[in-house]
């Protein structure tokens, strides 16, 4: 049994490391980290429930796939004694790819959960970090209850780890809005099951922990799309109060993820600061927007904004690269968008080249006085530091520029600026 | 992040374009009018840009629609999408705001006023709390568009993407305006 869990068949050299500690040692490092998930372990499972719906919500937006990978991470720690820290999180992070420490029976059901489940990405994140917390675990039992008859115990690990992926599972599901009514039979079922098998083994510290807390839970109707919450020990379990709960949590949840976004919110604890904070920072942002476009109406007698000839000598040097061969394409027809083209492309790589020409707007994070001083002092550059790869920014320009080209418009000169902007942006890009 | 260049690249394009329609209309517009005339393709381009995906977008054009004026503009930048687009955003934010205001005249016939006899510190200090998070959640209703129909959990969430919006607007128009700043200096 030991071995089996300690010395996975084939797997990863990764775990020849844990061969320099002794048993007892990793055996100590383990219970302690056992206890330690265990309390976190509650806090994990809402944790993980809010991010599938949190993900669904911000997944079309893609605003939060990195935190989301993070936090994940944060809350599933490393098992000190089984696997070294960067492997761990890697493979939280790394969806769903396979576990490959050997818990036997138990690594084979952790494989089914996250199977079923590797359809939506946020669903495996949250399947694979309960299917590591949960390998563990079934692992740690494993070493206490060695103790105990072998057999005995190995029936046990298996109805226990049945029941506890089928819970868990049902709960993923739930949380995902998937729910079927059956499925929450059959978590009554395995419940009972549980507790039954529970009652059977030894008093081992795990698993009366887990039988209270199975019965102190209380699991809401099963319907389609209700969210599935399970109230804490010690808290009350109305539905109302859990409702509440629940929705204070959500607007927890997002206001980090607003934490994050607003500048100069990470030492605010609490709703009315952050809302403070919001308040005055959307309103300098819509005062930007009516000082910039009063700006533009006093410099523009015509509102033409022909941007062909924007920056046709000054703003760029001339640098000398050799740009690939564009073939010529087809006609286009529609002149209007033609003429965007160039000056969007040039304007895109004005936004590139800008980061290199204000050094001062660099210091700044935020200010509440008046208008005129906004666009010197006030400055976005969580904007700047450009978070998608340079190569989709130049492609984009690339495409750009060929129809651009196309055109016939483009003199040789003209060539050299739209080079040396795109040298530049992508130097700005890198640093 | 939702990818902010391309956002940004899709905000001047349509920004432009309305400028454009805006612009070949009248002549000798004051600077007043150019001012309102910029910002409003700005604030319509920025909201065509979320594809009626959000609720802060769709009722910013729902807005502008109310206006005569404004709905050549508005069919011009929404043309590539269909005007399908236009008139659901107008009919959904119709009906969130009718079914938000049924939901609170439902919550406040029920609420049941309580009488404060002798109120313990912590108590009062929670009240207060509350007090001041409504008030404050009242302002950031008012600030971002179509929030005084959200609830609070909605309200996050769109003023999470209206920041990023504003952001991405706030950085392009700015750019715009050194740009023709450099070219009026030379």
């Amino acid at each position: 049994m030991i071995n089996r869990a300690l010395l996975p068949a084939g797997g990863g050299e990764n775990m020849l490391h844990c061969t320099d500690m002794t048993v007892l040692e990793r055996q100590r490092a383990r219970i302690k980290w056992q206890q330690e998930q265990q309390q976190q372990f509650q806090l994990q499972q809402q944790e993980i429930s809010y991010f599938t719906e949190l993900a669904d919500v911000f997944h079309q937006a893609g605003v939060h796939e990195g935190g989301l990978s993070e936090v994940v991470t944060r809350s599933v720690k490393p098992d000190p004694g089984l696997v070294d820290n960067g492997w761990n999180n890697d493979h939280v992070v790394g969806y769903g790819v396979g576990l490959p420490y050997n818990n036997g029976l138990g690594f084979e059901l952790n494989y089914g959960a996250i199977s079923r489940t590797s359809s939506c990405p946020p669903e495996a994140v949250a399947a694979v970090a309960e299917a590591t917390v949960k390998g563990s675990e079934s692992v740690v039992s494993d070493m206490i209850s060695s103790g105990a008859g072998r057999e005995s115990s190995k029936k046990r690990k298996v109805d226990k780890a049945v029941a506890e992926e089928d819970t868990r599972d049902k709960r993923i599901k739930g949380c995902a809005e998937q729910g079927e009514s059956k499925i929450t039979e059959k978590n009554n079922n395995k419940n009972s099951r549980n507790n039954n098998t529970n009652k059977n083994s030894n008093s081992n510290k795990e698993n009366s922990d887990e039988t209270s807390k199975d019965n102190s839970k209380v699991s809401e109707v099963q319907k389609p799309d209700y969210i599935h919450v399970r109230a804490r020990r010690g808290q009350a379990t109305d539905s109302h109060s859990l409702a509440e709960r629940v929705r204070r949590e959500k607007i927890s949840e997002r206001m980090k993820y607003l934490q994050d976004l607003v500048p100069g919110c990470d030492k605010i604890t609490g709703k009315a600061g952050m809302l403070d904070e919001i308040i005055n920072y959307v309103q300098s942002l819509q005062r930007q927007v009516e000082f910039l476009s009063m700006k533009l109406a006093a410099a523009n007698p015509r509102l033409d904004f022909n941007v062909d000839n924007l920056f046709a000598k000054e703003a760029f040097p001339a640098c000398s690269i050799n740009f690939p061969t564009i073939g010529m394409s087809s006609d286009m027809t529609n002149p209007a968008y033609l003429q965007f083209n160039p000056a969007q492309q040039q304007l895109v790589a004005c936004c590139g080249l800008d980061m290199g020409i204000d050094p001062p707007d660099m210091a700044l994070k935020r200010t509440t006085s008046a208008p005129v001083s906004i666009p010197e002092t006030f400055l976005d550059s969580s904007c700047f530091t450009q978070t998608h790869p340079p190569p989709t920014w130049d492609a984009d320009l690339q495409n750009l520029y060929n129809v651009a080209f196309d055109q016939g418009r483009q003199t040789s000169f003209q060539t050299q600026p739209f080079t040396g902007s795109i040298e530049a942006s992508n130097l700005k890009m890198e640093m | 992040m939702r990818d902010p260049s391309s956002l940004k690249q899709q905000f001047l394009k349509k920004w432009i374009l309305g400028l454009q329609v805006c612009g070949s209309g009248k002549q000798n517009m004051s600077i007043l009018e150019r001012k309102e005339a910029i910002k409003l393709s700005a604030d319509i381009a920025l909201a065509s840009a979320r594809d009626g995906r959000t609720r802060w977008s769709r009722a910013t054009i729902a807005n502008a629609s109310k206006h005569d004026d404004n709905k050549v503009l508005v069919q011009h930048l929404l043309a590539p999408e269909s005007e399908s687009l236009k008139k659901s955003s107008i009919g959904l934010v119709v009906r969130d705001n009718k079914r938000v205001r049924c939901k609170k005249i439902l919550k406040w016939s029920c609420c049941v006023k309580r009488v404060r006899k002798s109120v313990s510190q912590v108590v009062l200090a929670k009240s207060i709390a509350k007090r001041m998070v409504n008030r404050k959640t009242r302002v950031l209703k008012s600030l971002v568009p179509g929030g005084e129909f959200m609830d609070d959990i909605c309200l996050i969430e769109e003023t999470l993407d209206y920041i990023e919006s504003l952001r991405a607007q706030v950085d392009v128009m700015r750019t715009l305006a050194k740009a023709t700043e450099l070219v009026n200096g030379k």
